[in-house]
């Protein structure tokens, strides 16, 4: 999994610059995500986002692409972004924890 | 006395499970089903628990939450209602998506645990049997730990530690104050629930009373600690806010908590006699009589656990979560108890059903309002590390911070409170 990584961070950030050759490569690296894995590890985070709405502070994290959300946690854990909260959570979070987070929020509906 | 089957569970839903005639269905009937979970106590951490086991096996274990009141209000965010900033109702939840997310909730009291038998008994000898059982009775209040203090006392000087009349029969008091009026707290000594939460109760009460112009009002909170959680920005916020109102003393200061009388109303310390127009007074802890009873608890009358699972360490078909076990460096928090509700349930599920068991992962924050768009927070990571919880990457709140930064703070409380109580409650 760890060998991985590189190609679905690769994959992430040409989709992120619009790459359309991007599409091709997230499929297969998305299915090397541990779904297991991230549906344990996003308990920790539907504690306080579970019930967001598009107003909240606690943002929805739901859908949210899978790009964004990885560029989203390592800058918390590089505490680029600020709040302790997310920075605390986001320390311990290795890279592939992360990609499975996202792989998992990617698709994930809000709890009901 | 009766077994309560599976196959009776649904027929027994919100009825009086003493009031039906029960077969007695034989052991290995019994192991011939699907594992069976029973969870006891309906709050953070009982009610977490169950809605996840149920959720995550999808069927594949028959969960059974047992849980005396039909609603539960939080102590959580109980300070906010007694600052105006909330109304009751909406500290209170019911089981209606529990129970539709699969859980058998049955209102009932569990009297006690037969742990050779692997049986729950309830109010009126109906015995539950479990293959794993969780225990999440919360506090009781050792009344006697302040010398007069007593339940009974508590209808004159409210604790309302426990959320419910108490928390109510404490606003009443505190809103029938009038300007000069004296409000002495007694804080509990450690470990007890919500660290934060005598402090945040005070901001409260100072909070009321100014915004009904009583000056010359003046709050005492006596403290059987040399310190307390996030002192150093309540202070500076009770500085701040309500500048001359509150006199925090130490045993140092007051010298010795010697007792309070409910007739006369007095608070008497090794220093002084007080007689104050609203005492609060916050006795010490310790885990919920069942737990006790069962044989759950050290000589600390808390519950020693496994820090990689949160399983009693005295029954392995048991585990105990949120404020009645020993946590580690976890605090006492509705926040703390949901977060080792979800590592119980996946060890559980492990167990019973094979699925994949991930190393534990705890996490906690707690939020405390000083005054409107002024508030703090605390909070760290938490794994097992040499068989006990330990905190890692701590933070809390600093001195002189925005006021920006405190708003956004009592936002993200506000958003938080919403967020676990849908994953506690549905």
């Amino acid at each position: 999994m760890r060998r991985a990584m590189p190609a679905r961070i690769s994959a992430a950030l040409l989709l992120a610059m619009g790459g359309g050759a991007a599409l091709c490569l997230l499929a297969p690296s998305a299915q090397g995500a541990d779904a297991e894995l991230g549906r344990y590890l996003s308990s920790e985070c539907t504690t306080c986002h579970g019930a967001s709405k598009s107003d909240s502070t606690i943002p929805i994290i739901h859908g949210l692409g899978e790009v964004h959300f990885v560029e989203v946690i390592k800058a918390y854990r590089d505490k680029a972004l600020p709040n302790p909260v997310m920075q605390n959570i986001a320390a311990r979070l290795g890279d592939e924890e992360i990609a499975a987070l996202a792989a998992y929020f990617a698709t994930a509906k809000k709890p009901k | 006395m009766t077994n309560i089957t599976r196959r009776h569970f649904g027929i027994m839903a919100g009825a009086s499970l003493s009031a039906l005639g029960l077969p007695v269905l034989s052991a290995p009937s019994l192991a011939q089903g699907k594992p069976r979970v029973v969870v006891i106590g309906g709050g953070p951490g009982g009610a977490t628990a169950a809605r996840y086991i149920a959720m995550e096996s999808k069927g594949a274990i028959d969960v059974t939450l047992i849980e005396p009141q039909k609603t539960f209000t939080t102590c959580f965010f109980s300070n906010l209602y007694v600052g105006g900033f909330r109304d009751y109702k909406s500290l209170t939840h019911n089981y209606d998506k529990v129970k539709k997310g699969g859980v058998k909730v049955v209102h009932s009291l569990a009297t006690s645990i037969d742990r050779d038998k692997k049986q729950v008994v309830l109010a009126g000898g109906v015995k539950v049997p479990y293959d794993r059982l969780l225990v999440a009775p919360g506090i009781d209040l050792k009344f006697d730990s302040v010398p007069g203090y007593s339940e009974k006392a508590a209808e004159v000087m409210p604790h309302a530690w426990k959320p419910g009349a108490q928390t109510q029969l404490l606003v009443k008091k505190l809103n029938a104050l009038k300007d000069g009026d004296q409000i002495v707290m007694i804080a509990p000594p450690n470990p007890y629930r919500c660290p934060p939460g005598p402090y945040e109760r005070v901001s409260m009460f100072a909070h009321v009373l100014k915004k009904k112009g009583h000056t010359k009002s003046r709050i005492v909170i006596l403290d059987p600690k040399p310190a307390f959680s996030k002192q150093g920005v309540f202070t500076e916020g009770w500085e701040k806010h309500y500048p001359g109102m509150i006199e925090w003393q130490d045993p140092k200061i007051h010298g010795g908590i010697k007792g309070v009388d409910a007739k006369t109303g007095e608070v008497k310390t090794d220093f002084t006699n007080y007689k104050p127009a609203l005492v609060n007074v916050i006795p010490a802890q310790h885990a919920g009589k069942i737990a006790r009873d069962a044989g759950l608890t050290n000589q600390t009358g808390y519950c020693p656990i496994d820090a990689a699972s949160m399983k009693s360490t005295v029954d392995p078909n048991i585990f105990v979560v949120g404020d009645a076990s020993i946590a580690g460096e976890m605090p006492k928090s509705a926040f703390s108890a949901n977060s080792q509700a979800k590592v119980a349930a996946m060890v559980i599920r492990a167990e019973l059903t094979q699925s994949r068991a991930f190393p534990a992962r705890y996490s906690n924050t707690c939020w405390s309002l000083i005054a409107p768009d002024d508030d703090i927070k605390v909070g760290a990571s938490y794994e097992p590390v040499d068989g006990a919880i330990k905190a890692s990457n701590a933070f809390v709140s600093q001195r002189n911070e925005s006021a920006d930064l405190r708003k956004q703070n009592y936002k993200e409380s506000v958003d938080w409170y919403n967020g676990i109580t849908a994953d506690i409650f549905g």
